[in-house]
């Protein structure tokens, strides 16, 4: 996959140094991203368990 | 130039009779320029005013007032307290865009806006300060527009999260305190994803070191960005 770098009006390729560091960058926002949701889940899992609503969750919280 | 514009700032003898024209010259309040190279080249010659403060000059290239503070032309009237540095409009599938000379001496605390264009698929926007890799320190806040609940942010180190980007439009807000001072940037950023199933987001932290910045790059997470315009403006010092 080509990458495109902008410097100010400029447009070009991304040189194979910088496409490999914004694959690094992409895969570390897609790892972060996953934690997120994995923080989510267990979240909704321990609601379950409770026999919570999120809502109700938060007013016990705060 | 126009009908009110004016290439000299004359001066008077005694007893002199004026002619039509030049008290037509005299009669027009604050004097008009085309340019400030007219303006300039109006006062100070043979027959012409010495150029003192509180002398006033409206500009026609610039439609701008100005009034001379003894030593140099200043803008006249109420000073705003943001001035727009520079605006950059982002071009075609780019994965990231670098802004040179963002920052200068000329302002200590910036405000970055970020607005329009699309992002090829949902997205977040990260940004780095000149070439640097590390010490980007950062927390916050971010909430689902389906969801009550409040999720924490923290890290960076490589980077700061700045905003959202969507199919719809791309979104961030940041403001920067003395990216041109030999001192830590801090910084706050606030985001409004524009997905129906998106986030908002506000963050602050500060890039720990003491370098002097010019440029800055916004860049996504994944996927690229087409269109939008990155506004750069300077709070003024005083």
């Amino acid at each position: 996959m080509t990458y495109k770098i902008q410097i100010d009006d400029l447009i070009r390729d991304a040189t194979d140094e910088e496409a490999a560091a914004i694959k690094t960058k992409e895969a570390e926002a897609a790892q972060r991203a996953q934690a997120d949701a994995d923080k989510a889940a267990a979240r909704q899992t321990v609601l379950a368990k409770l026999g919570l609503t999120a809502s109700e969750a938060q007013a016990l919280l705060g | 130039m126009g009908a009110n514009a004016q290439t000299a700032v004359p001066v008077f003898t005694a007893g002199q009779v004026l002619t039509a024209a030049q008290v037509t010259q005299i009669n027009t309040g604050i004097p008009v320029f085309a340019t400030t190279t007219t303006r300039d080249a109006a006062f100070g010659g043979t027959g012409e005013k010495t150029l003192a403060q509180g002398q006033y000059a409206y500009i026609e290239a610039t439609s701008s007032l100005m009034v001379y503070s003894g030593s140099a032309w200043i803008a006249a009237g109420q000073t705003p307290g943001l001035v727009l540095v520079k605006a950059q409009t982002i071009g075609s599938a780019v994965s990231s865009v670098e802004v040179t000379g963002a920052f200068s001496s000329s302002y200590d605390n910036y405000l970055i806006s970020l607005e329009g264009g699309v992002a090829s698929t949902g997205c977040g926007l990260r940004l780095t300060l000149g070439a640097t890799a590390t010490g980007y320190l950062f927390a916050g806040t971010f909430v689902q527009y389906t969801s009550s609940t409040v999720s924490g942010q923290f890290g960076g180190g490589t980077n700061f999260e700045i905003g959202y980007g969507s199919t719809n439009a791309l979104s961030a807000e940041i403001v920067l305190g003395s990216p041109n001072l030999a001192k830590v940037t801090t910084f706050r950023s606030r985001g409004a994803d524009t997905s129906t199933t998106g986030y908002m987001n506000s963050y602050s932290g500060f890039l720990n070191n003491s370098t002097q910045y010019t440029a800055f790059t916004i860049a996504t997470t994944t996927g690229n960005m087409t269109g939008g315009t990155i506004r750069v403006y300077g709070y003024q010092n005083s």
